[in-house]
């Protein structure tokens, strides 16, 4: 279910809504996939932290932010999506960098923090590079926008129709760089899609509490820009939006924003009680992967074999990521200060 | 070790006379020459040719699509920047002042610093920040700062200093074509501006065609027994000034001239110290916690001992640059400051 | 013998008088047609002065001096 906030400036569009059988299934796959492998991080995140809970201690030390809930986002999005386009993520990444077809060992040793990881150890969670998929992120809010600019300015330059798609949450649609990036993408016609997770939650304080306006697909209209809501968490309605948005980018009519009203499942990062949440006891029936499983059930696009194999592959691919990574080497320290320059 | 400057060529090369702007320009324009993926992007760089004559006929020779005007959007065309250069290109990004780091930072120190290092050497960033610093002409305390103390302080990214105009291009070269992260910090008082004050030495003779000056040597710009001056930017000239001035009571004065703060050339402080056992920093950054804080530890780390007297710090002391012109001048490192302290180093 | 002229920066006052900022050539050197020989001024435009033919240059006004637009400020023979 979309609502659209501003005028599209695009070329008509043909009717909107039908998703073909195929991508429907595929469209579960991948959240699945994600789903599973954020369950993996939380049960390997947590397993050595005790007693009490230690946020410095285990194999996977650290801040950890989780998508669950967030799906629908990047199965919507990413399935536009070639390797050759390019994902901008923030501090929440994992569902974003898998449905962008990162390679899940690499990924998932550079969280364990091991020599065999994207960044060598030196990353983390937060800061995952992929030049294969054009992949990076970054723990600042809203500046992980900027550079995706660049991105869509070296694409529109070689004009081979990739396009750069740009992921913050709605609390970042308040943060300066926000503003001038949708400014000007827009100015230069750049080949950007803008996607606001909007999860209700940035921390502990409610858009209701932050934000100005009622929807930031509204602000959209004010740098000249197409803006589209999806609400419910309907990853449908995302991947028509995001069909929409990617079109107009490789057609060179520039950029466009998405808002999807999102759910964050857990908490800001795991440690987090979430004392602050009053709705907190009724977050898990509003889970949108069991949600869409129904309606594709419903249709008769999945029963019961096809589920579990789903599930069984994706568990099989998490679980042999985790185990690379376990079995890679941890980091010499006297590398410490090498590959800060070329 | 030699740390005297021979030029790139294997034969001397002709010159020209240009003002430092001008040399500037020169190594853009041939870089673009060379390099089709070489683009300028900044605030009046188009056809204003920058506010401080970075840019001047770029955009008549290479056209709009090459030298690019922006909004007043720091982070966000800073980061465009970065984001062609992970692409492949080579973007060089002009802040108009150094003082305006203050809107753009992240960008540049947690993200086009930190980019390499955080990939695991994965993704390089080879992109050049140009900045305008330095007072001298009542530009009040928002406008007049250096700051490169700050810049070479976080880790990640190569910071470039010239003082002269053949070093202006030698080191615009060698940063355009250096796949880091670059960050050359160009002084409005060396840029032979027609209308600023100028100094005698910010017209020079510059070699013809395409040289590199090396990222991270110093130069030795006088030499000398008595006594180890080492500064960088517009100091170097007017330490220059006060060398000429005592030599003749016999008072020898050594000019260091640093060129880049990172990497930095603590062999040639070293040397130079070493032989003189005196040692005057000037630095028109701020004094404490910056360079010349960092100049003086590489010595006392080495051996302090080289040490025959106090080390001199002639720094902007810890205050806001004033706007009087009498008051600017009471906080800026000029020949008067570095007489005194080059006199009581070697009277010591 | 070609005078190198004060270039007329200020169309609306053609008598204003400018600087002569900036010498790149020393007085008797060689020259060549086009090459940079000053950077002039007037009130807050500047423009860059090249040698109209090629020879000797002889500077006739000194850096910073005050000039009459059209006027020469050095001659080439």
């Amino acid at each position: 279910m979309t609502t659209h906030a501003a005028p599209s400036t695009s070329s008509p569009e043909p009717g909107g809504g039908f998703v073909d059988p195929d991508v429907r299934v595929r469209l579960y796959e991948t959240m699945v996939l994600c789903r599973t492998y954020e369950e993996a991080i939380l049960r390997e995140y947590h397993a050595d932290k005790g007693p009490g809970f230690d946020i410095g201690k285990g194999l996977v030390p650290g801040e950890m932010h989780l998508s669950a809930g967030q799906e629908p986002v990047a199965a919507g999005v990413c399935a536009h999506l070639t390797e050759e386009d390019a994902v901008t993520a923030t501090h929440r990444p994992h569902h974003l960098a898998i449905a962008h077809g990162m390679d899940l060992r690499r990924m998932t040793a550079e969280i364990f923090g091991r020599e065999t990881g994207l960044g060598r150890g030196r990353g983390g969670h937060m800061h995952l590079f992929d030049p294969a998929t054009h992949f990076s992120c970054s723990g600042i809010i809203a500046e992980g926008y900027p550079p995706a600019l660049g991105q869509a300015f070296a694409f529109q330059r070689r004009g081979g129709g990739q396009v750069a798609v740009a992921v913050t949450g709605e609390g970042a649609a308040n943060q300066g760089g926000f503003h001038e990036s949708l400014n000007l993408a827009a100015r230069w016609a750049l080949p950007v899609v803008f996607v606001v997770e909007d999860n209700d939650w940035a921390i502990s304080v409610p858009r209701s509490a932050s934000t100005a306006v009622g929807s930031n697909a509204d602000r959209a209209a004010a740098y000249g820009i197409p803006g589209d809501r999806v609400e419910d968490n309907d990853v449908e309605g995302v991947y028509d939006a995001a069909r929409r948005a990617v079109a107009r980018a490789r057609a060179g009519e520039g950029p466009s924003l998405i808002e999807v009203h999102t759910l964050r499942l857990w908490g800001h990062f795991e440690g987090d009680a979430q004392g602050y949440r009053p709705e907190l006891a009724d977050v898990s029936a509003h889970d949108p992967i069991p949600r869409y499983e129904q309606t594709l059930r419903a249709g008769g696009h999945l029963a019961d074999a096809a589920v579990a194999r789903i599930k069984d592959a994706a568990k099989e691919r998490v679980e042999d990521a985790i185990t690379y990574a376990k079995n890679s080497p941890v980091p010499d320290p006297a590398s410490a200060t090498s590959y800060v320059f070329a | 070790m030699t740390i005297i400057d021979t030029p790139a060529a294997p034969a001397p090369r002709a010159s020209h006379r240009l003002t430092t702007s001008k040399a500037m320009v020169e190594a853009i324009a041939q870089e673009m020459e060379r390099d089709p993926s070489v683009f300028y992007l900044g605030e009046d760089v188009g056809a204003y040719g920058g506010i401080f004559s970075s840019t001047t006929g770029l955009l008549e020779r290479f056209g709009p699509q090459r030298v690019i005007d922006t909004p007043i959007s720091e982070t966000a065309f800073i980061g465009l920047g970065i984001g062609a250069a992970v692409e492949g290109m080579r973007p060089i990004v002009e802040l108009m002042f150094a003082d305006f780091m203050g809107v753009c930072l992240d960008q540049i120190y947690n993200h086009m610093a930190k980019i390499h290092y955080e990939s695991g050497g994965n993704v390089k960033v080879p992109m050049v920040l140009t900045t305008a610093v330095g007072g001298g002409y009542s530009d009040g305390a928002q406008h007049s700062q250096c700051l490169w103390g700050t810049f070479a302080h976080l880790p990640g990214m190569k910071v470039v200093v010239p003082s002269t105009p053949a070093d202006a291009k030698g080191l615009m070269t060698s940063a355009i074509r250096d796949d880091n992260p670059v960050i050359y910090m160009f002084h409005k008082g060396v840029m032979g501006l027609p209308w600023m004050a100028k100094n005698a030495r910010s017209t020079d003779d510059v070699p013809e065609g395409d040289y590199t000056v090396p990222i991270g040597k110093a130069r030795v710009a006088r030499e000398g027994s008595d006594v180890t001056v080492v500064t960088l930017s517009l100091s170097v000239h007017h330490a220059l000034d006060v060398a000429e001035s005592v030599a003749g009571e016999g008072i020898d004065v050594e000019v260091i001239d640093l060129r880049s703060l990172v990497p930095l050339d603590r062999e040639a402080i070293l040397t130079s110290v070493g032989k003189t056992g005196r040692l005057v920093v000037v630095d028109e950054d701020y004094c404490s916690f910056g360079l010349s804080g960092e100049v003086v530890a590489t010595v006392a780390d080495h051996d302090p001992r080289m040490l025959r007297v106090p080390v001199q710090r002639v720094a902007v002391p810890d205050v806001p640059i004033p706007y009087a012109h009498a008051l600017e001048y009471a906080v800026l490192p000029r020949q008067d400051r570095i007489e005194k302290a080059v006199r009581t180093a070697v009277a010591g | 013998m070609t005078d190198v002229v004060f270039p007329a920066l200020s169309k609306e006052t053609p008598d204003a008088e400018g600087v002569l900022a900036t010498w790149f050539v020393s007085d008797g050197a060689t020259v060549t047609a086009d090459q940079l020989v000053a950077e002039v001024q007037v009130e807050k435009v500047s423009a860059e002065v090249a040698a109209p033919v090629g020879g000797v240059v002889h500077l006739l006004v000194a850096e910073e001096a005050t000039v009459k637009q059209g006027s020469p400020i050095a001659r080439i023979e």
